[in-house]
């Protein structure tokens, strides 16, 4: 192996070779070249070698005896290079170019170069880069039985495929002729085509036969084995109705985890794949994708999206059904646990129903929020409900208390506003207050304006000053500015902080009464304020706390983001600095919050969403995602296309599994130790979380879920207990804001 | 790959200027940025150079600073914008650029590059409270940083600002090769290495 590596070595055999042939018929004109196209002599990618995959005509020769080479980059010599880099780069204009090459070898077994006149290729089969599969690559069979090596096309490094994949990906036309991905294979199979007969065979999807005999068309494509051409989003559908058992089986894979058969199954019906580029959402998403990885994995995740949408709408209405469903019951985490059902939402009837006369709840305080945690509440229910979710409203109140309480709060907001409304002389001198303002304004005018309520621009500003006074403002905006400013003022120590206008905006749309919303956002701010603290130290617990769920329950997950880099979560930053605000879509959004603030089986649910976002995913991030950049690529780019109802469930499940781990350890351990117990007993989690530091290059010490301790029983940390506890978790002390922001 | 981080106050226009560069579209309503996102840039010319520009994109509120260490890491040029319209946007660039090169600690601060923008010039004359004299003046102290003069909205400056910004990354990126000390361990990763790197 030493031999074949040393590129000296394997440089002046090969040229010895080539010299003994007079230099006038050494040259033949080079028609095609690729770069980057590999061997892989050994499973060890430092054995890789690279070369060039090329078409060569002798001198004289006619087509049939052009030669399809591979030459590796090593036994190039230097007007050699620059003539192949030329044609890799410029494949159209080759022939005209004329450029002449040195004949590469016939076969050298120390340097697997090899060359072979077409008429004595028999087929090509291609392999096009999947999940399995990173490289592409292709396999020549010859007819005289001399094997040649697999040869692997490299294409992130080829720099002619990189420039046709960009092509193509700015017209949004990444895939080729036959659907799919363009890759370095499928450019050489166009340039192959113009120089001799290559056939599809019908009967081995990826084989390709070489200047056929008739013979050869007969075996491998028979006329009546046609492959029916599949063209709708239906397309499974008919697969499995024409194909039957052998098709089902390979569905029924799918369905069971490999997402590697997913992607052959679907991989085999390419204008599905095509089809399902139009829909717009995948279309979004291919929009501005940046690095292959990240394109690719969202690739992945759609087609098996596309898979397990496909197999419910089919599969079950089908005869067979009922076997499929048999093989899929092990599906991942969402029927271990019989428990994971969601229901249809609270109706305005069903609300009515849970009262009495006087307006008093008639159902215990657990049973309302049992039915919200997995129905959610139907819309004209919330603008009520959520009173009561977010803590404006007791639970016990009769409907005369709750008339009391909302006449006095509406009372205090508007007295609230008043105070800084009136102080005229505040307002334009106090420059802390000023830019306040703007930061608010400038936020309220940037927040869902694609919902109608907040769209309009038709209003007159009120202050010709404002930044904003040329463009005009609507009623709800200004509603909204003012609330804002009212609770800036509200809680002094902590202000307004950015974010806080995305958690405004859905509770005013839906309430949309200032003095009511109000109240209702700052119950729901009492258990989001640690969020937004000076120093991070909320976000900075509860990243924490996801840190030791996953190490706990998604450990091959925890192990790999390890590796990328990831472990300090900041990917989840955004979803749960705004409790995925950003992520679902309106509707969502409202459903989910509603859900959230029940507290029915933990306060911290808003982890488990994380955790089931992430469990959802985290195949394709394992299997492509590498780096810091590219992880949280890929989940600020979930934005907008997350199933709720899908997360709800899994997340849910998701609790059931953890708290039966954690009650396994708690009976393995049997005796409880004692609270606050002594030194060896103390908390894992260390109270760095209280620092002032802010965020540190990640937790200082990475604290780990489980832990023994000097009597050989579990702890479990402190982060991960208090995911059980159904008690919301609020600032006691804020810290006052020292100095006043940027 | 060229790193370049984007800071200023929130709501001068640091998304928009990003937006407008790499995808030449401008939108009044880009929601605050909340973390940290970025945009890919490929294909960026520098004299006989190809590469590729990975522009970061950061809230602005001063209260997220803290989470940069993440995001800073690594970075070939620091873009500071403030809008021309605000003062107190333009009094924060100190602070902006003392605060980056806390937490990126570059192996040499004097010599960073960083590149002051002043967003929003397509704001009639009389909104405009920091001049470009000023600016100019606060620049060259800061030991001549390059500066433009900028509107995201109407496409104004936009190139030809990240031009500067992409040339003084390469030159970055290129010093920090040359001294690098090779005491992290280089990861080998032949089958799956990097691909898009400035080649």
């Amino acid at each position: 192996m030493s031999y074949l590596t040393s590129p000296s070595a394997s440089r002046s055999r090969s040229l010895a070779a080539i010299d003994t042939v007079a230099p006038a018929h050494s040259k033949g004109q080079l028609l095609f070249a690729k770069s980057k196209v590999y061997v892989h002599p050994t499973p060890s990618a430092k054995d890789n070698i690279p070369g060039f995959i090329a078409l060569v005509r002798p001198p004289g020769a006619s087509d049939r005896e052009i030669l399809l080479a591979w030459m590796p980059e090593s036994l190039l010599r230097g007007e050699d290079v620059r003539a192949y880099s030329k044609v890799d780069l410029h494949p159209d204009d080759a022939p005209a170019l004329e450029v002449f090459v040195s004949l590469p070898p016939i076969s050298s077994i120390s340097t697997f170069a090899f060359a072979i006149p077409l008429t004595r290729i028999y087929s090509v089969m291609l392999r096009p880069p999947s999940l399995g599969w990173w490289w592409g690559s292709i396999i020549i069979h010859t007819r005289n039985e001399a094997v040649v090596p697999a040869l692997f096309f490299h294409d992130s490094e080829s720099q002619s495929t990189i420039m046709q994949q960009k092509q193509r990906n700015k017209k949004f036309t990444p895939f080729a002729p036959d659907g799919d991905l363009f890759w370095g294979g499928d450019q050489f199979m166009k340039y192959l085509r113009r120089y001799t007969t290559v056939e599809k065979s019908t009967f081995e999807q990826r084989l390709y036969l070489i200047n056929p005999e008739p013979d050869d068309l007969l075996s491998f494509s028979p006329p009546n084995a046609r492959i029916e051409k599949i063209s709708d989003r239906e397309s499974l559908s008919r697969l499995v109705k024409d194909a039957r058992w052998n098709v089902l089986e390979r569905l029924a894979r799918v369905t069971r985890f490999s997402r590697r058969t997913a992607q052959e199954v679907i991989g085999n019906s390419p204008p599905a794949v095509r089809a399902m580029l139009n829909v717009p959402e995948v279309r979004q998403l291919g929009d501005d994708f940046d690095s292959a990885r990240v394109y690719l994995a969202k690739w992945a995740m759609t087609i098996s999206e596309e898979a397990e949408r496909s197999k419910s709408k089919v599969v079950w209405t089908d005869v067979v059904g009922d076997h499929i469903g048999s093989m899929v019951g092990d599906f991942e985490v969402l029927n271990v646990d019989d428990r994971v059902e969601r229901r249809n939402e609270v109706s305005r009837e069903e609300w009515k129903a849970f009262f009495d006369h006087s307006g008093r709840l008639c159902i215990t305080v657990s049973e309302i929020k049992e039915r919200i945690f997995h129905g959610g509440l139907a819309p004209d229910v919330r603008s009520e409900a959520w009173l009561f979710l977010l803590g404006l409203y007791p639970w016990d109140s009769s409907q005369l208390d709750r008339q009391v309480i909302m006449a006095s709060k509406r009372d205090e907001y508007y007295r609230l506003k008043r105070q800084w409304w009136d102080d005229i002389e505040r307002q334009k001198t106090d420059a802390v207050w000023k830019d306040q303002r703007n930061r608010i304004e400038k936020d309220v005018h940037r927040t869902d304006r694609n919902i109608p309520l907040f769209a309009g621009e038709d209003t007159p500003h009120p202050d010709p000053d404002s930044p904003f006074a040329n463009i005009g403002t609507n009623v709800h905006l200004e509603q909204l500015k003012d609330m804002l400013i009212t609770y800036n003022e509200y809680n002094k120590t902590l202000g307004y902080v950015q974010g806080m206008s995305d958690l405004l905006s859905p509770i005013y749309a839906v309430i949309q009464d200032d003095a009511v919303a109000f109240w209702a956002f700052v119950g729901f701010m009492s258990r989001m304020e640690r969020n937004f603290l000076r120093d991070q130290s909320g976000m900075h617990r509860q990243l924490l706390a996801l840190d030791n769920l996953v190490q706990l329950m998604e450990p091959k997950l925890y192990t790999h983001l390890e590796k990328a880099d990831s472990t300090n979560f900041f990917f989840v930053f955004r979803m749960l600095l705004v409790w995925f605000k950003r992520e679902f879509k309106w509707d969502d959004v409202l459903r989910l919050w509603e859900v959230l603030w029940t507290d029915y089986l933990t306060s911290q649910f808003v982890l488990f969403v994380a955790l089931a976002i992430l469990d959802k995913h985290k195949d394709v991030i394992m299997e492509h995602l590498e780096h810091f950049d590219e992880v949280l690529k890929y989940m600020n780019e979930l934005s907008k296309t997350i199933d709720v109802e899908e997360t709800l469930t899994r997340a849910e499940a998701l609790f059931y599994r953890f708290q039966r781990t954690i009650d396994a350890i708690d009976r393995k351990n049997k005796e409880p130790l004692s609270s606050g117990g002594g030194g060896w007993s103390s908390p894992i989690v260390p109270s760095n979380s209280s620092g002032s530091s802010g965020f540190p290059d990640g937790p200082p010490d990475k604290s780990l879920p489980l832990k023994p301790d000097v009597t050989g029983r579990i702890v479990i940390s402190d982060v991960l207990r208090e995911l059980l506890s159904k008690d919301i978790i609020v600032v006691k002390d804020t810290i006052p804001m020292e100095e006043y922001e940027s | 790959m060229l790193k370049v981080i984007i800071l200023g106050d929130s709501g001068v226009g640091k998304t928009s200027l990003m937006q407008q560069y790499v995808s030449k579209k401008f939108s009044n309503q880009y929601k605050a940025t909340i973390g940290a996102d970025f945009l890919t840039k490929q294909d960026v010319r520098v004299d006989d150079r190809n590469v590729t520009m990975q522009l970061w994109d950061t809230a602005g509120q001063e209260r997220f600073q803290s989470l940069g260490v993440a995001f800073y890491r690594g970075a070939d040029c620091c873009v500071l914008v403030y809008d021309v319209n605000n003062a107190k946007s333009f009094e924060a660039l100190d602070s902006w650029r003392d605060e980056f090169l806390i937490q990126a600690s570059p192996r040499d601060p004097e010599s960073f590059p960083f590149v002051v923008l002043g967003n929003k010039i397509d704001v009639e004359e009389s909104k405009r409270a920091v001049s470009q004299k000023r600016a100019l003046a606060f620049c060259q102290a800061k030991g001549n940083i390059p500066y433009f003069e900028t509107s995201a909205k109407e496409a104004i400056n936009v190139d030809q600002a990240f031009e500067v910004i992409a040339r003084n990354a390469l030159v970055q990126e290129e010093s920090e090769e040359y001294s690098s000390d090779f005491s992290d361990p280089i990861n080998i990763h032949l089958d799956n290495d990097r691909g898009g790197c400035c080649s």
